[in-house]
């Protein structure tokens, strides 16, 4: 079950990363920087 | 390099900056708080020690017992129940760094639900911790959440049935108050409740005190709840707190809500078992900003107006309900209930010496009866 919740935060973040690299509007770049901390600190489970 | 092309890789930086700061800060909510346990203390053991598969796990926390010379029967006070419920956790803390037993024995958790210590109820704004001044400096304690933290607990099922057979809402599977008895092989909550059972059954515990706090708009405040195996107990203890001046409510335990302690520890183990509630304000849909001051002292404007429109259940005026004055209830509670049980159970009484005095408490201030930071 931890697996597969690892697998699932991990692709949100892969996905949120990218979207932060390709997109060029700089509003939208911190946007994906603010959904991908919670996403990171979900991933090592720390919260 | 435009700015559109370096801008990602600082934004990533900065991300990994504040996943940094923000992570130290959660993680060092997993760091157990500071006890001293007082020269009464005969062993610190491990709740594990009493259901071994705990062991290593974040639902395993101390159990500081205090034994007599003399026998007498074995008393179990549990705090931390419910973690942002810390009138419980300090008057847990407060016997555990005071009392010497003379006749029977004392057990006590102060952190029942060690897993709900590690995080905060999301969306809720609160404080992670709250100091308490004694006079060699601020003893710091943390601020939990009710129920355990899904980092060790996930996922919630949709409806939770609980070892009783209760149907709850699926956050429930994380509240310890509704997982008793417990089950050796179910959740980590679960697992902590058998626990909890186990230690009772092994030490021949007689009389079970779970503490707690609610919401000032919340009914079953400043009350004893029962079991009705402790009901004669629980009405001698309320008649002396009435004449020592602390209002009780009796609250007999409802036979049909399964899952909490003053329930299952009476009809799975046979004792005595009651809960005690304290009016915190910090804890209620009614108040205004959260803050540790709020926990400390508990003093807030919203509540207060809600006291005039006569919706609370409790007396609410501008200098609050102070978490002194909630830890000096619970104490008051705890000490009632030992002479309770010595009248009405002479051969299981307990003697217990050093209790901090309620009204001492009140004039002196919790920091007080605190052992001093390091
Ligand atoms: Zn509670």
């Amino acid at each position: 079950m931890r697996l597969v919740y690892h697998l699932i935060v991990l692709a949100l973040a892969a996905h949120t990363a990218w979207y932060l690299f390709r997109e060029k509007d700089f509003w939208k770049q911190a946007g994906a920087a603010l959904v991908l901390i919670l996403f990171l600190l979900r991933l090592v489970l720390v919260k | 390099m435009s700015i559109r092309r370096t801008s990602p890789f600082i934004l990533s930086a900065l991300t990994l900056v504040v996943c940094f700061f923000s992570g130290r800060e959660f993680l060092a909510m997993r760091a157990a708080d500071e006890i001293r346990p007082g020269p009464g203390l005969t062993a610190a053991r491990r709740l594990s020690d009493y259901f071994p598969p705990l062991k290593g796990t974040p639902g395993d926390t101390p159990v500081y017992v205090f034994q007599g010379p003399a026998a007498g029967g074995s008393v179990l006070v549990v705090g931390g129940t419910h973690p942002n419920e810390p009138a419980g956790t300090i008057a847990a803390v407060v016997l555990a760094e005071n009392i010497r037993t003379a006749k029977g024995k004392v057990l006590i958790i102060p952190w029942a639900n060690a897993s709900g210590f590690t995080h905060s109820d999301p969306q809720e704004a609160s404080p992670q911790r709250y100091e308490i001044s004694t006079p060699g400096g601020r003893r710091s304690f943390r601020l939990g959440a009710r129920v355990t933290n899904p980092v060790h607990q996930w996922p919630d099922p949709t409806i939770y049935v609980n070892p009783g057979g209760q149907k709850l809402a699926g956050i429930e599977s994380r509240n310890l108050n509704r997982a008793y008895p417990g089950k050796p092989d179910g959740s980590l909550t679960e697992r902590v409740a058998f626990a909890i059972m186990a230690l009772i059954k092994a030490e021949g515990v007689v009389l079970g005190i779970d503490l707690h706090e609610s919401a000032p708009e919340y009914p079953v405040i400043n009350a004893i709840v029962f079991h009705e195996n402790g009901a004669d107990l629980a009405a001698t203890a309320q008649m002396s707190l009435q004449a020592e001046g602390y209002d009780f409510r009796l609250e007999a335990s409802p036979p049909n809500l399964r899952g909490l302690s003053h329930r299952e520890w009476g009809d799975a183990a046979g004792i005595m078992a009651v809960l005690l509630e304290t009016a915190n304000a910090s804890h209620g849909r009614l108040k205004g900003r959260p803050s540790a001051a709020l926990v400390v002292d508990g003093q807030d404007k919203f509540y207060e107006k809600a006291a005039k429109l006569g919706r609370l259940f409790v007396p609410f005026g501008p200098a609050g309900i102070p978490l002194d004055e909630r830890v000096a209830r619970h104490l008051a509670g705890v000490s009632a209930l030992l002479e309770a049980l010595a009248e009405i159970a002479p051969a299981k009484a307990v003697s217990v010496e050093n209790i901090p005095a309620a009204p001492a408490v009140l004039t002196q201030g919790l920091g007080a009866f605190l052992r001093p930071p390091d």
